[in-house]
C-alpha cells in the first residue's frame, strides 16, 4: 500500500509539471466565499482575476493564467487548509492569490504554503502577527500592516487637534489590532480614548453599541471596521439617533458605496487608506469598469489586482513557472528600480520584462514592499468633501 | 427641569425606541414558534431561515414593483410586495410539512426527531436562500425614513439631547400591534381558531370531539410562515436584510418564546420585550443619563455599563439560562415540558 | 444484509473514495482529508454517546470543541511572565473573592430563614461581591492587555508539550459540562438543545473577548507541534537519505541537476506526507482508544441500563435507575470526547482562533455525521463522520464543476451564469440539509443502524 501511495505521489507530481507545460497555469484564489466576509470576496476575486484576463495569452511566449477558486470560509482553519491543499497539491497552483483573513491566511501559510513552497500574497490580512510568522520568504501581502496605520491615525488626530475620541471595532483580529495600535499611539501623543468598544459584524442591529459609545462624552467616533458589514450599520446609527456626527475611518471603511448609503451627512469625515497617489487607484477603476466587474471600488479590490499582478510579473520575470523561481522575483517586480505599471499596463510590463528590462510594479494600491514582503504603509489622508473622498496628503 | 428632561431623551433615544422596536420584531418571530411548538410540539430550528425566505421573496418582489414603477410613498413598496412574500412563504412551510414533517407525525416519532428534521429543513433553506439572492446585504428600504429627525428634534425644543423616531420603527410597532390584535382575535374568536387552542391544550381530545388535524396544522403552518416574513421584512426595513443575520436572530427569538413560556402566545411577546430590553438596557453606558439627574459633583467617573456591549449577544441566552434555573415554565406558565 | 457486512461495505466504499482522491487530486489531499475525518470521528463519537445512548440531544458541540481548543492553548503556550508581573496579583485577588462569594451564596442558599431576608441578602451578596470582583479584575486586565498588545497580551498557559492538552481538554469540557448538567438536564429535550446552542454561544463569546485570558480575536497563533516541522524535515540530511532510498526507483533514470530537481520536489512532497502521517497516526490511536471504551461500555451492564434509560426512562426510574445521574453522567462523558476532538483541531490547525467557531460547522455538521451514520451504533458514527467530512469537502469542488457544466452553453457575460458561479459554494449546506433529511427520512437509522439484543 506505501509503495503505491509514494508511486501515486510521483505520478501526482508528473501530471502537475505537465500541466504547467500547457498554454494554462493555474493560480489558486483562495478567499472566504462563504463565512462572515462572503459579501466582499466576489468582488476580490473578481479583480484577481482581472489581471488574469488582462494578460491571456501573453504570459511566457503565450500562456494564460487560469485562477482556480477556492473556500477558505475565513474562519475554518481546518477547511481553509484542506482548500489549499487541494489547489497546491492536487491542482498543481504555482501560486496562491490569498488568503483573506488573518487567521485561515496563518493556518494556510504554516500548514500549507511554506511548506510545499509555494508563494501567497494575501491582499487583505493586515494583522500585525503576520509580519512575523516563519515565512521563510514565501508570504507577501499587498496590504499593509495595521500597526503602521494606528500610528498614520493617531497623527492626524493630533494634526487636527483631537484629543479624545470614541472607537468602535469590528470584533475580529483586522479590527482588535487596530484598534490596539492606534491606543498606543494615541494615547502616546497625549490623546483620550472615552471607549473602546467592539461590534460584531452582520448584526444589522447596532443600537446597543452606539448608545454606549454616546455615552462616554466623546465627540469623535473612531470606526475600524468594513464598508458593507457592521462599520456601516454603527455609522448610520449613530447619525439617526444623532449620537455622532464626526466619524474617523480606517481602511475597511473607506468605498463610495459608503457615501452612496450616508449621502451629505458624512462631509467632514477623515479616513485613511493605504496608498500614495490616487492615479493607480483611478486608474484600476477604468480598468474595472471596462472589465465588466459589478463593483469598481470595493474593499481591498485594488490589493486583490495587485497580488494576482504581482504574481503573473514574477513569473514572467522567472521566465518560468517554477514555483521556487515565482518567490524570488516577487520582490523585483514590486520595487524599484524599473518602469512604473500601473494597472491595465500589465500587458506592457510583459514586454519589457520579456526584452529584459526591469519593472517597478505600482498597481491600484501603490505596491512598495517592505524586506519582509509586506506593503511599506504609506496612506493617503482623506477627508469626505461634498460627498467625495478627497486625498488631503500622504503619510 | 431641562436636565430632567434632556436625560428623559437619552434614555428614548437610546434604549426605548430601539428596545420597542427590536421588541416587536423579535415577539413576532417568537410568536410564530411558540404556535408551532403549541400545535406541533416541537422546536423549529428552520424559523431564522424560513424569515430569511419569506424576506427574500419579498425583496425580490419589491425590486419588480419598483422597476415596474409602483411606489405607495412615502410608505416603502415592500409593504405591497409583503403579500406575495407570505404567500410563497406559506406555499414553501406547508412544501416542507408535506416533504418532511408529516411522515414523522405519521409514525408519532419522539418530537426530539422533528427538532432534527428542522435542522436539515434550515440547512436546505439556508442553501435556497444564499443561492438565490446571495450572501450580501440588502437594503430594501424607500419611501421617506424618518418621522422625527434627532438635529429636528434638537432645533425644535431646545433640548441637549437628540430624539429620533425612524418611519419604519412607528410601522414595527404599528404592523406588530395589529397583527397581534388579529391573531388573538382569530384564536380566541374563530372557529378555527379555537379548534387550535384545543388541539394545542389536548390533542386527544380534541381529536375525539372531530377537529380535523390536517386543518389545524395547515393553518399553524400559514400563520407561522406570515409572522415570519412579516418579522423578517420589519426587521430588514428597520436594520437590513442579510441571511446570515436571519439565521443569527433564531436564539434570541428562542429565548423570547421560552422566557415567556412556550406554546403561550402572550409569552411569545413578553418575552420578545424581555429579551430585547435588556439586550439593550444591560449593555448601555448610562454614565451620560445619570450626569444629567445628579449634582454636577456626583457626575459618575467610569460608564456605568453593567455589561460590555461585547456581550450583548450573550444577554438572551444568560436570561434564558436564569429561567430556566428558576422558572423552567417561563413568565407566563407555558407548556410544561 | 448483516451488520458487520454493511459496516465492511461501508468502510470499504469509504477507503475507495479516499484512495480515489489520493490518485486523482493527490495524497496530501487525501491525509488531510483523511486526518480531520480522524478527529470528527473521534467528535462524532463523543455525539454518540450524548444522542445514541441517552437521548440527550446537545446542540452546544461547538462550545465543547472550542473548550479544547483553549486547552491546547493554554497547555501548549509558554507563560507570559511580564503580564503575570503586571496584572497577576489582581487576577488571583479577583479569583479568590470570586469563589469567596460563590461560597457565601452558596452557604445563604441552604440558610433556613424568611424568604425576604433571604432574598435580600442574596442580593447583597452577589452584587456586593460582584462589585468587588471587578475592583481587583478590571486593573488586571487592563495591565495584562496593556502587555505588548501587538504580539502578546494576554497570560499565556503552562509551556507543557501539546500532546497533554488533548487530555487538558477533555478535563475543562468535562467540568463545564458538569455544570451545565445541573442546571438543564432536568429539563426535556427540546429545552436541553436550546439552553446548549445558548450556552455554546456564551463560551464562544467570552473567549473572544477575555483577551487576557485567550488573546480573544486576535488569535493565538503558532502553537507547537506534537510532530516535526516540514521545514526542517526538508533539511534534515536523514530524512533526505530517507527519500532518495525510499524513492530510489524513480530517482534511478536522472542524473545531475535533473536528478537534484527532482529529488528536492520529492523531499518536499515526502516532508509533507510524513507530517501528516505523524498526526494520523496520533489521531487514529486516539480514535481507537475511545472508539473501544465505546464499544466495551455499550455493551456493558452499564450500557444496557442507559439504553434502557433512553427507550423508556419512566420504568427505568421504577425499576430504582437515577435517570438524572446517568444523565448528568453520560453528558459529562460525552462533553470530554468532544473536548479531547476540539483540541486535537486546534493542535492540527496550530493556532487557536475563537472567531472561527461557528455553530453549522462546529454543531450542526457533527450533528449530520451522527444521524447519517447511525446513532447509537459506535461504528455508524465514525462512518458517518468519515462520509460527511468527505462530502463537506468534496463538495465544494463538485458544485463549482456542476456549476460549470450547467453554465458551459450560456454566454461569457450573462448574469444568470455570473450568478450560478458565484453561487457554487452555497451548494454545501444545500447538500448537507437534503443528506440528513433523506437518511433520516428514508433510513431512520442511518447507515449502520444500532444493534439491539432483538434484531
Amino acid at each position: 500500500m506505501k509503495k503505491l501511495l509514494l508511486a501515486s505521489t510521483i505520478l501526482a507530481g508528473m501530471t502537475t509539471a505537465a500541466f504547467a507545460d500547457g498554454h494554462e497555469v493555474k493560480m489558486g484564489v483562495i478567499l472566504g466565499f462563504t463565512g462572515p466576509i462572503e459579501s466582499l470576496t466576489p468582488d476580490m476575486a473578481s479583480a484577481a482575476e482581472l489581471a488574469m484576463k488582462e494578460t491571456a495569452g501573453k504570459v511566457l511566449d503565450g500562456k494564460t493564467i487560469v485562477a482556480v477558486r477556492a473556500d477558505s470560509t475565513c474562519t475554518d482553519a481546518a477547511a481553509a487548509t484542506a482548500a489549499a491543499e487541494k489547489l497546491i497539491t492536487s491542482d498543481g497552483v504555482v501560486g496562491i492569490m490569498g488568503a483573506d483573513c488573518s487567521g485561515v491566511t496563518t493556518a494556510i501559510a504554516n500548514n500549507v504554503g511554506v511548506p510545499n513552497g509555494v508563494v501567497m500574497v494575501s491582499p487583505s490580512a493586515t494583522s500585525p502577527a503576520l509580519t512575523t510568522i516563519e515565512d521563510k520568504g514565501f508570504f507577501f501581502r499587498t496590504a499593509p500592516s495595521d500597526a503602521r496605520q494606528g500610528q498614520v491615525l493617531a497623527d492626524i488626530l493630533k494634526d487636527k487637534g483631537i484629543t479624545k475620541v470614541a472607537v468602535t471595532f469590528t470584533n475580529n483580529d483586522y479590527g482588535k489590532g487596530l484598534a490596539d495600535s492606534f491606543a498606543t499611539a494615541f494615547k502616546a501623543a497625549g490623546g483620550e480614548i472615552a471607549i473602546s468598544a467592539a461590534h460584531e459584524d452582520g448584526k444589522a442591529d447596532y443600537s446597543a453599541e452606539v448608545g454606549a459609545l454616546s455615552a462616554a462624552g466623546a465627540e469623535h467616533l473612531a470606526v475600524f471596521g468594513y464598508v458593507d458589514q457592521g462599520g456601516k450599520g454603527i455609522i448610520q446609527t449613530s447619525l439617526d439617533t444623532g449620537a455622532f456626527d464626526k466619524f474617523i475611518l480606517a481602511d475597511g471603511m473607506i468605498g463610495e458605496s459608503l457615501i452612496k448609503a450616508i449621502g451629505a451627512d458624512l462631509n467632514g469625515t477623515i479616513g485613511t487608506l493605504p496608498g500614495s497617489d490616487s492615479a493607480g487607484a483611478a486608474k484600476f477603476k477604468e480598468v474595472a469598469t471596462a472589465g465588466g466587474l459589478k463593483k469598481n471600488d470595493g474593499p481591498f479590490m485594488p490589493e486583490s489586482y495587485d497580488a494576482a499582478a504581482l504574481m503573473i510579473l514574477a513569473m514572467q520575470a522567472a521566465g518560468s513557472t517554477d514555483r521556487a523561481a515565482i518567490q524570488g522575483k516577487i520582490m523585483d517586480v514590486a520595487n524599484a528600480p524599473g518602469e512604473k505599471i500601473l494597472p491595465g499596463e500589465l500587458a506592457k510590463a510583459l514586454e519589457i520584462l520579456k526584452s529584459g528590462g526591469q519593472v517597478d510594479y505600482e498597481g491600484a494600491s501603490n505596491v512598495t514592499l517592505t524586506d519582509v514582503g509586506e506593503a511599506a504603509g504609506s496612506y493617503k489622508e482623506l477627508e469626505v468633501k461634498d460627498g467625495k473622498f478627497e486625498t488631503i496628503k500622504i503619510r | 427641569m431641562i436636565d430632567f428632561l434632556n436625560a428623559l431623551t437619552l434614555f428614548a433615544n437610546f434604549v426605548l425606541i430601539p428596545g420597542l422596536t427590536y421588541g416587536s420584531q423579535l415577539a413576532l418571530g417568537a410568536l410564530g414558534i411558540t404556535l408551532l411548538y403549541g400545535i406541533l410540539r416541537f422546536a423549529n430550528f428552520a424559523h431564522g431561515d424560513t424569515m430569511a425566505f419569506g424576506t427574500m421573496v419579498t425583496i425580490l418582489a419589491t425590486w419588480w414593483l419598483q422597476g415596474t414603477g409602483v411606489s405607495i410613498a412615502p410608505l416603502p413598496t415592500a409593504l405591497l410586495a409583503l403579500p406575495i412574500g407570505v404567500a410563497a412563504t406559506a406555499i414553501f412551510a406547508l412544501a416542507t410539512d408535506r416533504l418532511v414533517y408529516r411522515h414523522y407525525r405519521e409514525v408519532k416519532a419522539p418530537p426530539i426527531r422533528l427538532v432534527m428534521a428542522s435542522v436539515g429543513v434550515m440547512f436546505v433553506m439556508n442553501g435556497i436562500v444564499r443561492f438565490i439572492i446571495g450572501p450580501n446585504d440588502q437594503s430594501f428600504m424607500d419611501g421617506e425614513r424618518f418621522i422625527v429627525k434627532a438635529r429636528a428634534f434638537k432645533n425644535a425644543t431646545g433640548l441637549n439631547e437628540g430624539l429620533a423616531i425612524k418611519s419604519s420603527q412607528m410601522l414595527t410597532v404599528v404592523m406588530a400591534m395589529v397583527l397581534v390584535a388579529l391573531l388573538f382575535w382569530f384564536l380566541n374568536r374563530t372557529r378555527t381558531g379555537k379548534s387550535m387552542r384545543a388541539f394545542s391544550d389536548n390533542e386527544d381530545l380534541a381529536l375525539l370531539s372531530g377537529i380535523s388535524p390536517q386543518k389545524v396544522v395547515t393553518v399553524t403552518w400559514i400563520l407561522a410562515a406570515g409572522l415570519a416574513t412579516i418579522a423578517g421584512v420589519l426587521y430588514g426595513l428597520d436594520k437590513s436584510f442579510k441571511p446570515f443575520t436571519y439565521f443569527q436572530l433564531l436564539l434570541p427569538m428562542f429565548a423570547a418564546a421560552i422566557v415567556g413560556g412556550v406554546g403561550h402566545p402572550v409569552g411569545a411577546i413578553l418575552g420578545g420585550f424581555v429579551v430585547a430590553f435588556s439586550e439593550v438596557a444591560v449593555t448601555y453606558a448610562y454614565k451620560k443619563f445619570i450626569t444629567y439627574l445628579v449634582p454636577v459633583d456626583y457626575a459618575p467617573e467610569g460608564l456605568m455599563q453593567l455589561l460590555s456591549t461585547d456581550y450583548k449577544f450573550a444577554v438572551s441566552f444568560i436570561i434564558l439560562v436564569v429561567v430556566l434555573l428558576v422558572r423552567p415554565t417561563g413568565l407566563l406558565k407555558g407548556k410544561v415540558i | 444484509m448483516n451488520p458487520s457486512m454493511r459496516a465492511l461495505i461501508g468502510f470499504g466504499i469509504m477507503a475507495v473514495l479516499l484512495a480515489g482522491v489520493g490518485h486523482y487530486q493527490s495524497w496530501n489531499v487525501m491525509l488531510a482529508i483523511f486526518n480531520l475525518c480522524l478527529i470528527s470521528a473521534v467528535m462524532a463519537l463523543g455525539v454518540n454517546i450524548q444522542w445514541g445512548y441517552a437521548g440527550l440531544f446537545n446542540v452546544g458541540i461547538m462550545g465543547f470543541a472550542a473548550l479544547g481548543g483553549v486547552a491546547a492553548m493554554l497547555t501548549s503556550r509558554a507563560p507570559v511572565s511580564t503580564a503575570w508581573a503586571a496584572g497577576g496579583s489582581n487576577l488571583l485577588i479577583a479569583g479568590a473573592v470570586t469563589l469567596g462569594v460563590i461560597a457565601a451564596a452558596w452557604q445563604l442558599s441552604k440558610w433556613r430563614g424568611r424568604a425576604w431576608v433571604k432574598t435580600v441578602a442574596m442580593l447583597i451578596v452577589v452584587l456586593g461581591g460582584y462589585v468587588l470582583i471587578r475592583q481587583f479584575y478590571d486593573p488586571a486586565v487592563l495591565a495584562i492587555e496593556a502587555d505588548n498588545p501587538a504580539k502578546s497580551g494576554f497570560l499565556g498557559g503552562l509551556g507543557l508539550p501539546i500532546i497533554f492538552s488533548w487530555a487538558v481538554g477533555g478535563v475543562f469540557a468535562a467540568i463545564i459540562a458538569w455544570l451545565i448538567g445541573k442546571v438543564a438536564l432536568g429539563l426535556r429535550s427540546d429545552y436541553l438543545a436550546i439552553a446548549t446552542l445558548g450556552i455554546s454561544e456564551i463560551l464562544i463569546a467570552v473567549m473572544k473577548n477575555e483577551d487576557w485570558l485567550t488573546r480573544g480575536v486576535k488569535n493565538v497563533t503558532g502553537l507547537q507541534r506534537p510532530v516535526p516541522y516540514e521545514l526542517n524535515l526538508q533539511e534534515s540530511p536523514r530524512f533526505i537519505e530517507w527519500v532518495e532510498w525510499f524513492y530510489a526507483g524513480s530517482l534511478a533514470g536522472l542524473e545531475g541537476a535533473t536528478r537534484s530537481q527532482m529529488l528536492r520536489e520529492l523531499t518536499v512532497e515526502g516532508s509533507s506526507l510524513f507530517v501528516k502521517l505523524c498526526y494520523g497516526g496520533l489521531f487514529l490511536a486516539v480514535l481507537l482508544i475511545v472508539l473501544i471504551l465505546c464499544v466495551l461500555a455499550l455493551a456493558s451492564p452499564w450500557g444496557r441500563m442507559v439504553r434502557a434509560i433512553r427507550d423508556n426512562e419512566v420504568s427505568a426510574a421504577a425499576m430504582g435507575k437515577n435517570v438524572t445521574r446517568r444523565h448528568l453522567q453520560i453528558f459529562v462523558l460525552g462533553s470530554a470526547v468532544v473536548g479531547i476532538a476540539g483540541a486535537m483541531l486546534t493542535t492540527l490547525d496550530g493556532q487557536f482562533t475563537p472567531g472561527t467557531y461557528q455553530p453549522l460547522r462546529y454543531t450542526f455538521l457533527i450533528w449530520v455525521m451522527v444521524i447519517v451514520g447511525g446513532s447509537g451504533n459506535n461504528l455508524g458514527s465514525v462512518l458517518g463522520a468519515f462520509i460527511i467530512w468527505f462530502v463537506w469537502i468534496e463538495a465544494e469542488p463538485a458544485g463549482n464543476w456542476l456549476m460549470g457544466i450547467a453554465t458551459a452553453s450560456m454566454e461569457e457575460g450573462d448574469w444568470l451564469r455570473r450568478h450560478l458561479l458565484d453561487s457554487a459554494q452555497h451548494m454545501r449546506f444545500l447538500i448537507m440539509g437534503v443528506i440528513m433529511l433523506v437518511v433520516m427520512r428514508f433510513s431512520p437509522g442511518g447507515i449502520l443502524p444500532e444493534r439491539t439484543a432483538r434484531s
